[in-house]
């Protein structure tokens, strides 16, 4: 490459080696962000799978899906290869790729019918295999880039939050509170959400993700949530307030200094689910963890407790000094 | 503005989206589908789920499996709130997380034997499904999509209204001075207030330059369009690509239009929009049933003998569930698949030229339209130069 490299591209690489994986196929604009610093125009949720970034072992390269480097000049540009419709030119730029078409085993993120039909043109004798676990170890890797990334992520999220809070009133309907949230993030740069921001009334048991679209009243309980998704990297919280003029942040609820506390090294986070916790990693994305993963320093994750009328959610980042909340108010 | 197609019949819209996804597996010979794209699913099911970006969409994602002989789809989500309210409650059902081996192999365990379909799947499902004999799902979904019944084309109709109007926010704050993102703020606002379901692509308030050489690398040749929104100061007399998506009831819109920043458009702006009317009128006159795709490339070029939009665009593309979904013509996919498209009633197309004028930038806007018995009708606002639409 004629660029160098970043740590997670090495990382990638490095894997791919260890793995005896050839070349990597990707349709998640996360591991595109991650082996490319790739900045293409963010589209909502779930896409159709589709060959928009290629990595290659050796020799090593990157090749992105894209008419530009705007935004991302450090990518080299005779590495794109332009949007099309026609297969047959998507075939053949992937085949252009040095080191594709001879790749025995190939890493992907997905799959689709129609892609497996391109697939079998561009590498017909090469064994598909998960690339989901490169990049699940990837994100294990404590990175101190990650971390300034997730705690400007947390900064603007709880600024939208703010905004959310001051807003709220007797009378406010829920999803006009959604917008208050984006333009407030808007303000500060960022016009990409980790999750469409949330005003959910809190009694009576509602979903706290898809709550009903109704006008909230004095004295209700409502739960805020916020996500910011800032250059690629995503933070969120959530708090509760009782609607009032203004309206009053509630405390956290019963049980959440213990799970705090509990936030430091050797900690299983099946023990923290034991205590009605939601835990999952932060940073390109939402990052599962299974029960058996012990906390370490350097981990940043979302820590979540919903209990009776209270609903609390931070990002943790776990130094060797213990937890720091990276969406605590200042 | 533009007038309601129907009363909006949700439920309706639901069973004659199932009957023609049964109707077209029948045709496909598939007796089993299983759903994993978002946009599908809310197709089959008109399941919502929480509006995310991509990485915690996968995770949370709703999974629909259609069973040929069943007149009701099965729903697995995380959010049955987002369930309609006339699906049975034995075909709703908690998630299944097919991103992992586990929950793909649960998923595997419950699927009926015959002849099973996917449309696009996570890894671990599609190594799953391996040792059955699994066909490409858009045999069915392409054919049901692609033609659109009145309570589909009335969502569209009104997700473009929302889109069309929440953009005036954003034509306010269109100023010399002003931040480019923080017209993406207000447009996001709007939205919000006017009751979008969800915005489907961040907002693009481009400012683009007069001349190729001028502007951002470009692997083509041809300007770039679009790029996401940077927070960039306007200035007088810049010319603004606009484009921007809001999904409505699991419905998309597509709003576009070319403005002149702090200032009227100038000698070039008024040409450049001119020759972009005049083409897409002709393209309308001839836009009727059993018209091809070709026959309307053929007139949008006859004026100049050039195509007159981007070699990596279209001259029109469909909406629906997705942004852009069949048909798409005028691609580089070449004149034999235009020709192999014949427009019939209830396609949805969305045409969006380019008049680029290298040296004096260019204009670039979008209408919509829906095919009717013998002619089309409008699902958007007419495109104006430096405006919003009438």
């Amino acid at each position: 490459m004629n660029m160098t490299n970043s740590p997670e591209l090495d990382y990638c690489l490095s894997e791919m080696g260890t793995r005896g994986i050839d070349a990597l196929v990707l349709g998640r604009e996360a591991h595109a962000r991650a082996v490319s610093g790739a900045d293409r125009l963010w589209l909502s949720g779930t896409r159709a799978f589709a060959p928009g970034c290629v990595v290659v072992r050796s020799p090593p390269s990157v090749h992105l899906l894209a008419n530009s480097n705007e935004g991302f000049e450090d990518f080299p540009g005779d590495h794109l290869y332009p949007v099309t419709w026609n297969p047959a030119k998507l075939r053949d730029a992937l085949r252009a790729i040095p080191g594709l078409a001879a790749a025995k085993t190939v890493g992907v993120d997905g799959m689709s019918p129609g892609v497996h039909a391109l697939f079998a043109e561009v590498v017909p004798e090469a064994e598909l295999t998960d690339a989901g676990p490169i990049f699940a170890e990837l994100w294990r890797v404590p990175s101190p880039d990650k971390i300034d990334a997730v705690r400007e992520a947390a900064r603007v999220a709880h600024d939208g939050l703010a905004a959310m809070a001051a807003a709220l009133r007797d009378g406010v309907r829920a999803r006009v509170l959604r917008g208050v949230c984006a333009e407030r993030f808007a303000a500060l740069g960022v016009t990409t959400p980790a999750f469409e921001a949330v005003a959910a009334p809190i009694d009576g048991g509602a979903s706290t993700w898809l709550p009903p679209e109704r006008l909230l009243g004095a004295g209700e309980n409502v739960a805020l949530r916020a996500g910011a998704l800032r250059h690629g990297w995503e933070a969120s919280l959530a708090r509760t307030y009782v609607v009032a003029e203004p309206s009053v942040e509630q405390p956290a609820p019963d049980g959440w200094e213990e799970i705090i506390e509990l936030c430091r090294a050797g900690t299983r986070v099946g023990h923290l689910r034991d205590l009605e916790a939601v835990v999952y990693g932060v940073g390109r994305g939402v990052e599962p963890y299974d029960d058996e993963l012990e906390l370490e320093a350097g981990m940043v994750f979302a820590l979540e407790l919903h209990r009776g009328r209270r609903l609390h959610q931070d990002v943790v980042h776990l130094t060797v000094d213990g937890a720091v909340i990276l969406t605590a108010d200042d | 503005m533009t007038s309601p197609v129907c009363t909006l019949d949700l439920a309706r819209m639901r069973r004659a989206r199932i009957d023609k996804l049964r109707t077209a597996m029948t045709a496909a010979g598939i007796d089993t589908l299983v759903l994993c794209n978002q946009a599908n699913v809310s197709y089959a099911t008109g399941a919502r789920v929480p509006a995310s970006d991509h990485v915690r969409a996968s995770w949370w994602r709703a999974v629909a499996v259609i069973e040929r002989t069943d007149p009701s789809p099965h729903l697995f989500t995380e959010f049955p709130e987002g369930s309609p309210s006339d699906l049975p409650n034995d075909h709703l059902h908690p998630a299944i997380e097919v991103e992992a081996a586990d929950g793909a192999a649960e998923l595997l365990a419950l699927l009926p034997g015959g002849q099973l379909a996917v449309d696009d799947a996570p890894f671990p499902l599609w190594s799953a499904l391996r040792d059955r004999d699994v066909i490409d799902g858009n045999a069915a979904l392409a054919p049901a999509k692609l033609t659109k019944t009145i309570d589909e084309l009335e969502c569209i109709r009104q997700a473009q209204a929302i889109n069309e109007r929440a953009i005036r926010s954003a034509q306010a704050l269109a100023q010399p001075g002003a931040i480019a993102t923080d017209l993406s703020g207000a447009f996001l606002r709007a939205i919000a207030e006017l009751g979008a379901t969800s915005n489907t692509v961040d907002p693009v308030f481009q400012v683009m330059p007069r001349s190729v050489a001028d502007g951002p690398f470009s692997v083509t040749g041809e300007p770039v369009f679009p790029l996401p929104t940077r927070p960039r100061e306007l200035a007088r007399g810049d010319v603004m690509w606009i484009d921007t998506g809001i999904n409505l009831n699991g419905y998309s819109s597509d709003f576009g239009a070319t403005w002149i920043v702090g200032g009227e458009p100038d000698e070039h702006a008024r040409l450049q929009f001119a020759e972009w009317r005049s083409t897409v009128d002709r393209v309308l006159e001839a836009t009727k049933p059993g018209a091809t795709g070709a026959d309307l490339v053929r007139v949008a070029a006859e004026r100049t003998g050039r195509r007159p939009w981007l070699s990596y665009f279209y001259l029109a593309h469909g909406i629906g569930t997705d942004s852009a979904e069949m048909p798409l013509i005028g691609t580089d996919r070449g004149n034999a698949f235009d020709a192999s498209i014949v427009l019939q009633p209830g396609m949805v197309l969305v045409f969006e030229p380019v008049i680029w004028d290298d040296g004096r930038c260019g204009h670039r806007s979008e209408e919509i339209v829906a095919i009717t018995e013998d002619g089309y009708l409008w699902l958007s606002n007419r495109a104006e130069l430096n405006g919003i639409g009438t």
